[in-house]
Parts: structure tokens; C-alpha cells; sequence
């Protein structure tokens, strides 16, 4: 079986579609009918990780848009291919090219509602399925775009062994000036058009969290447009001192940063599933995750952390309390095996053999 | 659902608390809970409770009230619903408490154990209640955010006396039947009395979404613990969420996840249904979330036959096409008249609306249920009343100074006469729209001397323009806030409220819900009155177009044939069956 995977970045990307992406094409070469996953990325925008066997990574593709149009050619003229791999939606107009109808995975927000250009709303319908990170992401693809054929979830998957319990850095310590106080995270993009992370919700929280907690610090990690604004809050909240702002976090530095945290808290709308909580969770960090979005999932439901309403300031207060009031050691949690790498390839590869 | 009873001796120069007066009080209310009922009495005689209960969660004698937590220390009244009972319970059980039932009324007291009274923020339901902490010798009390469960209290200075219904209230024997010139004013001016007011001068409502302690210092340390103005300005700043999902599968989703939370209970829940987009909208939605329609209700009046006012036959046709066990009950003016002395017997405080609800609580009972849903509240969260777009067109015409003028010399309906005067502002306005009478007609129905009085202590136009403080921003945010605020709550919600449970019928309403209000807030303010449009798409089997395309109806009675009212004026003729409530109610 020879696969074409078209994916805005996977390899040498940042973030979660490049890493599921990443995981992906690493349990679509492990199938065992698999000959070759050939990778066409949009963007590598840094150094790639090493590649599976098996996988071809076109690092030409990533050169421009024309270059991109001219690698699909090149992969089709070399094909055939049994299964092409649309890993966006913004993808499906250059996935046509390849003459297939595509399986598409949709990862989030990009899928949630009806697409800005008409051609790609026409494509859903063209698609030989759908990949979704989250029941709700896919329940919502399907609510608009009213597809009915093939439909799977995949969550994302977490490797604990790149995670993991560990001491407190000391130099981040210092860094931002946490000594002696309990660690409040949040992490992501912070741009005014993703203003759904929950950064504001957990900022408004403060002002009471501070009356029987004066020990905490909100550590806002992540760059992006929106801090400027974050701050001018946090001063009018009257809790400026009390909120830290890292900005960019190099993907190396991610499970230190996380081992700073005492509890983990993203009261979003807007995540498709969110990966962080995973990462979070394999570093022995209590989580606090949104009942309005995909946060919902990675924490199965609740059982792997509690829920909150994001528009509730009680409820997502009363869960720090909560979380912080704990003194047992810092564990991964046993249902966190669910989103193992293991069970990651065998769902892929249930879904691969459903399609054949 | 239950009818609950409390007395407090606070004072130090209160007589004790008296065994006859609990049980009074608490069997006058024995139709709101026909199941199993009690009191209890502290034993220094200083606090008495008492319950009915109408028993839908946890039907063993482990959920009887009053009930007293694992412990001992803590006992609680509480009448309503939590519908998150089942998350609250999951996380105390995480912390460490202990229960000796399945039933929502420990969560409370586990709740309020861990929590204080911050544990009304984490309450999603309809509820009043009251806890009694001996060790604190204090009483918590706290009612709803939208005010679906009443609550009413008599305080004279050294005894504290709390009841679901007025009329408990006053079978006790020990409060003053006076009438209040304000609430009598009130009924005139807007067909029910406004809330915290009632028909008895010594006796007033709880706010709605309001909470306080009373020791022997008195009632103290009440907060306002929600605001639906407060919410739908908030959602303004949070309408970027609003726009990340198509609006129709957004409805669907938030109002789902209502109604999966009141439809949970221990006895079959069935729904009331119309010809309306609300009803059968949510019906509908049931069904998908449970993948079966409950029973469904329907009345039909013989007056009303061939008319648009005739729901029977589409909502007999929408119940055809989603499956549902559905019952057409015909209400005849031969029943009606029969039924009038009980009706106005259960009508807790004077009103002109509540026989719709009457009638259809019957039928539903009359099935067996003891749990049915409604669409109450659907025009007041989706913006579909003739008010949305009535009342910012007459604050803006009558701030031209001409056209108000103009329009009050011309006008022959009192109302439009009264423009000049009232409908500069949102609150004037409102009253206008709403208004039964305005206030120059009150000296004419209760005396010069009473409506003076009343009116001054009512402050009508400030009572309204409080509902909308802080502003909520918008002016739909404006007039929902006063439909929901005033309107919902002092008349729909109240009627609904003895209406039902003098058929021993628990009425849930998933579209008032303050946790819906707060999700759903920044879509309503994106898209305003184009909401219910995609309310009645929501279903993933849309509303058909012979069911959200008809003309809006209300879900009226044929009053007027039946009690041959005297024109008056108002199409309804609502005015003179104002005039017949008031001398027949109590």
C-alpha cells in the first residue's frame, strides 16, 4: 500500500497538527501493508526529527505554493496510490489534484463551521472520509457539511516517556520568579483571534483565588499579539503581580515548563481536542479542562480531571481550589494509557484497514 | 419538587416556635407533594421545618425532607431541582463526603458543608431552600437565579417564617392578611404582582438569585448572586465564541445539554406541547438525545376551532411525525366553570394569566406524569416577543419631542396617550407595552387614596429600570433582560409554578436556565431575533415550514367566551378578568 500524505507540517513543524501529523504518518508506516507514506509538508519550519522507515519526506514541497502544486504532480506522475491523506482542510482544493478523493482530517476550529471558500465546501463532499481528533470536532464537521460517508475519531496520542515527573528547574524558578508560590499554567497561541483559550476566564478568577491563596502565580506561556492587552487586564484585575507572562516556549523546554505548574487550567471554547492537556498529564500535572470544547476529551469526560464551565468564574475557581488543596505527589494518571502511542497506531491502523 | 416550610425564633424576645403552626403551613401546601411529608423541631424550640414532597429523585424514604446530613449537624428544606446533582456529588465524593442517599437535597447540604455560601454559584436547577447550621444557630437561605421556585418570607422583627406560597404563609395563622397598596398596584399595572412585592403587606417574596443568613441579628448578608443583565452584557465581550460554530448546531448543542440536564429523574418525564417553535423545537431535540419522544400534551378548545389559535391539530401532526404517545385533551367552558373554585383556590397570588397552564398540568397528570417539560421561556431568551422590536422603536420616537406629543394628544388608547410621559425611557417603555392598566387609570380601580400610596412605594418605573441595571448594552440585551426580569418572572414562572403543582406536576423549563444564559449569551447578541429561526433549525430533522413558518400565537384559553368578559378595550380582554381575579382569588 503506498499512501500520499498532503499535511501543512508534520516533521521540523511546531505544534499539534505538526505533531499529530508526525504520529500519524509514523503509525501509517508501521501498518504492515504499508510500502510507502510519501510527505509532501506545506511548511518545515525547523530542523526535522528523524523519519520512520518508509516514509519519503518531500522537502521541496515546502517551498512556496507553486512549489507545493508542482510536488503534488510529481507525486501523482510516480504513483499510484492506494490512500491520499488530506491533513487540512485548507488542503482539499490541492488534494484534488491528485485526482483521488481524500481522506481528511480535521483537527479543530478550521472544521467547525462552513469554510470561507466555496470550492473547499464542495470538496467535503468529494472526500473518501473523515479523521477527527474529537467526537466533538467531528460531530461539528458533519453538522454543516452533512457528510455521510466513512467517519472516525483518533485522538491525539502522548509518548509519557518524552515527559515525565521531574524536578523543578531551578533557573526557570528564577527565571519568573516563582519561588515559594503554587503554579497556575496556561499554554498557547495568544492572539487576539483566538481569544477562546481561556487566559481571560482563569485572570478573572484571581481577584477571589488571591484572597485565600495569596501564594499563587498565573503563568501565562506562549507568544503572540494579544499580551499587550492580557496585561493592561491583569493590571485593571489588580492582580498584575501575581500573573507571569514567559512568552515563546521551545518545544524542548515544554516538559520542564510544565513540571513548574501545580495545576494545569485551559477553561477554553476553542479547542479541537488539546493536546496540552496530554502533555500536562504526563508530567504528573493536575488538569482543569473546559466542558464547551474538545478539552473535554483529553480528559475522557472528566475522569482524568474535572470539568468546568468556562462562562462559570465559580466553577473554574472552586476546581483550582480544589486541585490545589491536594498534597499527594505529583502522578501520571493510570487512564492517561489511553492516549498512548501503542493505542494511537492500532486505532490507525483499524481505520486504514475499514477504508480498504 | 416540594413545598417547603421554615420558622426561625431569632429574636430574643420571640415565643417559641409553634408545632401547630409548622404543620398548618406545611399541609396547606400537601398538593405540591402528595408523596410523603414532615417537620421538624430544633430542640430548643427555636426552628421548625417543614416539607411535602413530591418525590422524582431518589423515591426510598432516604430523600424525605426535612432531611438531616450524615453527620447530624445540618438540616435542610429545599424545594426545586439540581440538576447537576450528579457531577456536585462526584466531586465532594473526590473530596472526601460522605452520603446516605441518592438524592439532590444531600448534595446541598454536602455542598454547602465544603463550599459555604458560595455553593449557590455551582448550582445549575430551579430551587429554594433553607439550611439550618445549629452550631452557627444561623439559617442559609437562598432561591434561583431566574426565580422558578418561590420562596416567601415574614420577618416581624423577632420570628423569621418562610413558605413556597403565600397562601402557607397565612395558614399559620400569624401573619397579618392586610393588603400591600403596592403589590394591589401592581397586579393593576401588569396582571401579577412584581416581585419582591406580594398581595400581603407583611409578607415578600426572596429576590430571585439571591442568597442571605438569618441569626439573631436578623436577616443579614444577603448577596445578588446573578444577574441576567449582568449576564448578557458580559456576553458582548465574549462573542467571539458565538462565532466559532454555524449558530443552528451552537442552539443545538447548548439547549441539548440543557435538556439532558433536566430530564434527568427517577419517573417518566413527559412535555407540554404546542404548535410552536419552542415546544416542539425541544420536543424534538429529547428525542434525539434520547432517542425516544417523550409523552406529549396537548389542550384543544372547542372555541377555537378553524382558527389559528387552534394548536391541537399541528402539534397532533408534529407528535405523528416524531413518534411520540400524544394526548389532544379538549377543555370544555362546562369544566372550566367547574374547576374555578379550585383554580382560584390554588392561585397563590392574583393573576391574570395561569389557566393555560392549569388545564395542561391537569392533562399531564391526568396521564400518570409527574415531570413534564415546557418551552416556557423561549420568546424571552430568543427574542421572538413583539417587544423586541416594539420597544426600541418607542423609545426612539418618543425622544423626538414632537412625534410623543403629537402621538399622546392624538391617541385614543390610554396607552398611546401615555407616550409623552412614559416612553422616553426603556423602563416607560416597557410599561407601555406590558402594562395592563398605566398608573393614571389606578385611582379609579383601588381609590385615590390606596393608589396614591401604592404607587408611591411601588415606584414602578424605577422597579423596572432596576431590572436593567447594570445596562446590559444592547437593546436586545435591554428587553430580554426586562421580559425575562419582570414579565417571566413575576407572571410565567409563578403561574406555571401553582398552576402545576396543584396537579402535583413538576413543570421543568430547559430554555430558563441561567447555565444556557451564560453559554449561549454572545450568540444571542450576534445574531438577536434570528435566534429562533435557528432554534427551530437546530434539530438535526430541522422544524418543517407548516410548523416554524405559522404566525406566532400565544398559548391562550378562550377566557373571554367562557366568562363572557365584558369588552374592555384589549382584544383579550384581560382587563376584566383582572377586575373578576381580584374579587374571586382568595
Amino acid at each position: 500500500m503506498r499512501i500520499l500524505h498532503l499535511g501543512t507540517d508534520s516533521f521540523g513543524g511546531y505544534g499539534g497538527i505538526a505533531l499529530f501529523n508526525r504520529e500519524f504518518i509514523s503509525a501509517l508506516v508501521a501498518h504492515p501493508a504499508c510500502e510507502e507514506v510519501v510527505v509532501l509538508p506545506r511548511l518545515i519550519p525547523r530542523q526535522p526529527e528523524t523519519l520512520p522507515d518508509k516514509a519519503t519526506f518531500v522537502t521541496g514541497a515546502a517551498e512556496g505554493k507553486f512549489a507545493y502544486v508542482r510536488a503534488i504532480r510529481e507525486a501523482v506522475r510516480r504513483g499510484p496510490f492506494d490512500l491520499v491523506v488530506c491533513g487540512h482542510v485548507n488542503l482539499l482544493p490541492l488534494a484534488r489534484l491528485t485526482g483521488q478523493s481524500p481522506l481528511l482530517i480535521t483537527h479543530g476550529i478550521d472544521a467547525w463551521k462552513r469554510l470561507r471558500d466555496p470550492v473547499s465546501n464542495y470538496l467535503v463532499h468529494k472526500i473518501r472520509g473523515v479523521i477527527s481528533v474529537s467526537d466533538l470536532t467531528l460531530e461539528r464537521f458533519i453538522a454543516w457539511s452533512h457528510f455521510t460517508g466513512p467517519a472516525f475519531v483518533l485522538p491525539n496520542a502522548v509518548r509519557v516517556r518524552n515527559y515525565g515527573v521531574r524536578t523543578r528547574r531551578q533557573d526557570l524558578i528564577s527565571r519568573w520568579s516563582l519561588q515559594g508560590k503554587r503554579v497556575l499554567l496556561t499554554l498557547g497561541r495568544i492572539v487576539g483571534t483566538e481569544r477562546y483559550k481561556g487566559f481571560d476566564e482563569v485572570l478573572d478568577t484571581l481577584p477571589a483565588l488571591l484572597r485565600t491563596r495569596p501564594e499563587v502565580v498565573y503563568v501565562i506561556a506562549g507568544s503572540g499579539s494579544d499580551i499587550p492587552r492580557l496585561k493592561q487586564r491583569a493590571i485593571g484585575l489588580g492582580v498584575a503581580d501575581s500573573v507571569r507572562f514567559t512568552g515563546f516556549v521551545a518545544e524542548d523546554e515544554k516538559p520542564d515548563l510544565y513540571n513548574l505548574a501545580d495545576v494545569y487550567v485551559m477553561p477554553s471554547r476553542g479547542e479541537g481536542f488539546g493536546f496540552v492537556f496530554l502533555e500536562a498529564m504526563a508530567c504528573g500535572v493536575p488538569v482543569i479542562a473546559s466542558r464547551l470544547d474538545g478539552g473535554r476529551e483529553a480528559l475522557r469526560l472528566g475522569a482524568l480531571g474535572p470539568l468546568v464551565d468556562p462562562t462559570n468564574p465559580a466553577e473554574i475557581r472552586v476546581a483550582i481550589e480544589d486541585a490545589l488543596a491536594v498534597t499527594a505527589p505529583r502522578t501520571i494518571p493510570e487512564g492517561l494509557e489511553f492516549f498512548s502511542y501503542e493505542n494511537f497506531e492500532r486505532r490507525t491502523h483499524a481505520i486504514i484497514d475499514a477504508l480498504a | 419538587m416540594c413545598g417547603i416550610a421554615a420558622l426561625f425564633a431569632y429574636g430574643s424576645d420571640a415565643p417559641p416556635v409553634d408545632a401547630n403552626e409548622i404543620e398548618a403551613i406545611t399541609e396547606r401546601m400537601r398538593p405540591r407533594g402528595p408523596d410523603a411529608g414532615g417537620t421538624w423541631i430544633s430542640p430548643d424550640h427555636r426552628v421548625a421545618l417543614g416539607a411535602r414532597r413530591l418525590a422524582i429523585i431518589d423515591l426510598t424514604d432516604e430523600g424525605t425532607q426535612p432531611m438531616t446530613d450524615v453527620d447530624g449537624e445540618l438540616h435542610i428544606v429545599f424545594n426545586g431541582e439540581i440538576y447537576n446533582h450528579h457531577e456536585l456529588r462526584a466531586r465532594l465524593k473526590r473530596l472526601g463526603a460522605r452520603f446516605h442517599s441518592t438524592s439532590d437535597t444531600e448534595v446541598l447540604l454536602q455542598l454547602y458543608r465544603r463550599d459555604g455560601p458560595g455553593m449557590v454559584d455551582l448550582l445549575r436547577g430551579m430551587f429554594s431552600f433553607a439550611i439550618w447550621e445549629p452550631r452557627q444557630r444561623r439559617m442559609f437561605v437562598a432561591r434561583d437565579p431566574y426565580g422558578i421556585k418561590p420562596l416567601y418570607i415574614a420577618d416581624d422583627g423577632n420570628t423569621f417564617r418562610a413558605a413556597s406560597t403565600v397562601k402557607a404563609l397565612l395558614a399559620g395563622g400569624r401573619i397579618a392578611r392586610a393588603h400591600d397598596p403596592a403589590g394591589v398596584a401592581g397586579f393593576w399595572l401588569m396582571g401579577s404582582v412584581p416581585e419582591p412585592y406580594t398581595i400581603f403587606r407583611d409578607i415578600r417574596s426572596v429576590e430571585a438569585g439571591t442568597s442571605f443568613f438569618i441569626d439573631e441579628r436578623g436577616i443579614h448578608d444577603q448577596r445578588h448572586y446573578y444577574s441576567i443583565a449582568t449576564t448578557l452584557g458580559q456576553g458582548v465581550r465574549d462573542e467571539p465564541a458565538a462565532r466559532l460554530v454555524d449558530s443552528h448546531v451552537l442552539v443545538r448543542e447548548l439547549v441539548t445539554d440543557s435538556l439532558r440536564h433536566h430530564l434527568i429523574s427517577d419517573v417518566p418525564v413527559g412535555a407540554f406541547l404546542s404548535a410552536g417553535i419552542d415546544s416542539c423545537a425541544l420536543v424534538a431535540l429529547a428525542t434525539e438525545a434520547f432517542f425516544q419522544p417523550p409523552r406529549t400534551v396537548t389542550l384543544r378548545f372547542e372555541e377555537f376551532q378553524g382558527h389559528n389559535a387552534d394548536e391541537a391539530p399541528l402539534a397532533a401532526r408534529f407528535a405523528q411525525r416524531i413518534g411520540s404517545e400524544h394526548v389532544t385533551r379538549l377543555v370544555a367552558r362546562d369544566e372550566f366553570l367547574a374547576d374555578l373554585p379550585r383554580l382560584f383556590d390554588a392561585m397563590d397570588q392574583p393573576t391574570i394569566d395561569g389557566t393555560n397552564t392549569w388545564f395542561v398540568s391537569k392533562a399531564a397528570a391526568e396521564l400518570g406524569l409527574k415531570v413534564a417539560i415546557s418551552g416556557l421561556g423561549g420568546d424571552e431568551l430568543f427574542g421572538s416577543y413583539p417587544s423586541f422590536r416594539a420597544l426600541p422603536r418607542i423609545v426612539a420616537a418618543a425622544r423626538i419631542p414632537f412625534v410623543a406629543s403629537a402621538v399622546s394628544r392624538l391617541a385614543r388608547n390610554p396607552k398611546a396617550r401615555a407616550v409623552a410621559r412614559y416612553g422616553r425611557s426603556w423602563a416607560g417603555a416597557y410599561l407601555l407595552k406590558r402594562g395592563l392598566f398605566v398608573p393614571e387609570d389606578l385611582p379609579a380601580l383601588m381609590g385615590a387614596e390606596a393608589a396614591q400610596e401604592g404607587l408611591r412605594h411601588l415606584s414602578m418605573i424605577e422597579h423596572i429600570a432596576e431590572a436593567i441595571n447594570p445596562d446590559p448594552g444592547t437593546a436586545f440585551g435591554r428587553v430580554a433582560t426586562l421580559e425575562a426580569s419582570l414579565y417571566m418572572r413575576n407572571q410565567l414562572l409563578r403561574d406555571t409554578d401553582w398552576a402545576s403543582m396543584a396537579h402535583s406536576l413538576e413543570v421543568r423549563t430547559p430554555l430558563v436556565d441561567a447555565t444556557l444564559l451564560r453559554q449561549i449569551a454572545p450568540l444571542l447578541l450576534v445574531e438577536k431575533e434570528r435566534c429562533k429561526r435557528h432554534f427551530a433549525n437546530s434539530p438535526r430533522n430541522p422544524l418543517p415550514d407548516w410548523l416554524s413558518e405559522r404566525p406566532k400565537t400565544g398559548f391562550s384559553v378562550p377566557l373571554a367566551e367562557w366568562m363572557d368578559l365584558a369588552p374592555d378595550g384589549t382584544s383579550t380582554r384581560m382587563r376584566s378578568w383582572a377586575r373578576i381575579v381580584l374579587e374571586r382569588w382568595s
